[in-house]
């Protein structure tokens, strides 16, 4: 996934609040810190991201210990690779997310290749009621809420296949036999779905 | 070093969104490697596309780590310090304190750091801070009971229809219109072990006093609960699995009296068979 980073270098997919460019400066900052050594930068590193990384690799595995394993990681090759980062290539946030999305997507691969683990059925119960509201309230991040808005106002199976791409790591071969549509209506709903979300983004520069 | 007019190869249509979501297979992810640096379309497509996997990664609900990962973090990464060629042990001694896994309130720590001070000792100042650290990490465990809970249950709602779909158990039932309700159409996916997720499109408006329940046959009907669908009789629920989910004959739709029935009453307004069971 390096020559993504590299070929998007500068755009900045995810420098996303409105002080991006004071928060992408000062990031840069931490990580050469890093790269000379100060543990004191790695915990600022880790105060200023965390909460990020920890959020996405609950979305995706769903299980509080997987999710700390993952940070743990995250930040442990964030500070042996922080010579190596290059902040003309990527931001350090959009860096960090990335290694936390690779690093869950290939435990639930590893995961999905084990028998499956019981199912608890408490959680379950649990969504019985209109449970939807429940996320807007914990969505802080500005672009966050609208992306996750336009996700909702997306066809249901363009949103499903964004969805279980993103998420759940499924190729889209794997995605078209879960849906039961044909590869070709797979990928263009991806497509479609996904430039339906830039204009969402469009909207606030 | 590539051939100067390159031209877009219609093989990598729409391969630029599979990629920015790593939704290719591998050989399909090299192949287009290899192209897009001589594919200005294709590249293109990528700049355009790529901030929205970012927006994708952003637009999870946001949950604070627990307090106590953070120590447990910095303090595993820790001994790589050693191996840092670039790193000098004073000025990683200078540091130690800022790493510690405490989350002391300022103002106790500057009392903690004061005594200590005057004892002149650093053992005891140690100790002192990494007290305050897990008396303030117990209380936060503590609060942070209740919120787990609700966590679990804001990630199971924002996640259960992608969670049912990817089911190894899940069955799709196409409902077909009945006589009650020609022009209405629904899909269920069943899933015994991760839920229900119901949509349908034109039901009709029902009289005031009846809704719609949503049922589960196998010996016979049970109620998966009631539906409610908008002003163009349009609905999309995600219900618990009964445990008759597991293995459904058929899946149906009554309009039945406020409040539901335990067993149908109604008239069915859509219903589908599961096939291949």
């Amino acid at each position: 996934m390096w020559l993504l980073w590299a070929t998007v270098g500068g755009v900045g997919g995810l420098a996303s609040s409105r002080s991006g460019g004071e928060d992408r400066a000062a990031d840069a900052a931490v990580l050469q810190r890093m790269a000379a050594g100060d543990p004191g930068a790695l915990a600022e590193l880790y105060d200023r991201h965390a909460r990020g990384v920890y959020s996405l690799a609950l979305r995706v595995l769903q299980d509080v210990h997987e999710a700390d394993d993952v940070v743990q990681e995250v930040f442990s090759q964030a500070w042996r690779q922080a010579t190596r980062y290059d902040a003309a290539r990527a931001a350090v946030g959009a860096w960090l997310l990335n290694l936390t999305r690779s690093r869950a997507i290939d435990r639930l691969r590893a995961r999905r290749a084990r028998p499956e683990a019981p199912v608890d059925t408490e959680v379950i119960a649990a969504v019985a009621g209109p449970g939807m509201a429940a996320d807007e309230r914990v969505i802080s991040n500005e672009r966050g809420r609208l992306v996750r808005q336009a996700l909702d106002g997306l066809p249901l199976l363009q949103r499903v296949a964004v969805e279980l791409a993103f998420y759940e790591g499924l190729t889209h071969v794997e995605i078209a036999k879960q849906l039961e549509q044909p590869l070709g209506t797979v990928k263009t709903r991806i497509r479609l779905g996904l430039l339906r979300l830039r204009d969402a983004l469009g909207e606030i520069g | 070093m590539m051939a100067p007019t390159h031209l877009h190869d219609p093989r990598f249509d729409e391969h630029a969104g599979l990629y920015v979501l790593g939704a290719l297979t591998r050989a399909e992810r090299e192949a287009f490697e290899a192209h897009l640096g001589a594919c200005e379309p294709c590249s293109a497509e990528m700049r355009r596309l790529a901030p929205v996997a970012g927006a994708l990664a952003h637009s999870v609900p946001q949950i604070d780590p627990p307090a106590a990962l953070r120590g447990r973090v910095l303090v595993a990464v820790a001994p790589f310090q050693g191996a840092r060629p670039h790193a000098r042990g004073v000025s990683v001694r200078a540091n130690a304190w800022s790493w510690l896994p405490v989350a002391a309130s300022l103002a106790l720590a500057v009392a903690a750091s004061a005594y200590a001070w005057r004892l002149n000792d650093r053992l005891t100042m140690r100790i002192a801070v990494l007290d305050q650290g897990l008396a303030d990490a117990v209380a936060r465990a503590a609060a942070g009971e209740q919120r787990l809970v609700e966590v679990r249950n804001t990630m199971v709602a924002a996640q259960s229809a992608v969670t049912i779909l990817s089911a190894s158990d899940v069955l799709r039932v196409d409902l077909a219109g009945q006589p009650a309700a020609p022009a209405a159409s629904a899909r269920a996916y069943v899933s015994g072990s991760r839920g229900i997720l119901f949509t349908a499109v034109s039901l009709p408006a029902l009289p005031a006093g009846r809704v719609y329940q949503l049922w589960v046959v196998t010996n016979a009907p049970v109620s998966v609960g009631l539906l409610a669908p908008d002003g163009a009789g349009s609905v999309n629920q995600i219900f618990a699995a009964p445990p008759a989910a597991a293995r459904p004959v058929a899946v149906a739709v009554t309009d039945e009296p406020a409040g539901g029935v335990p067993a149908p009453t109604g008239r069915f307004q859509v219903m589908g068979t599961v096939t291949g069971v």
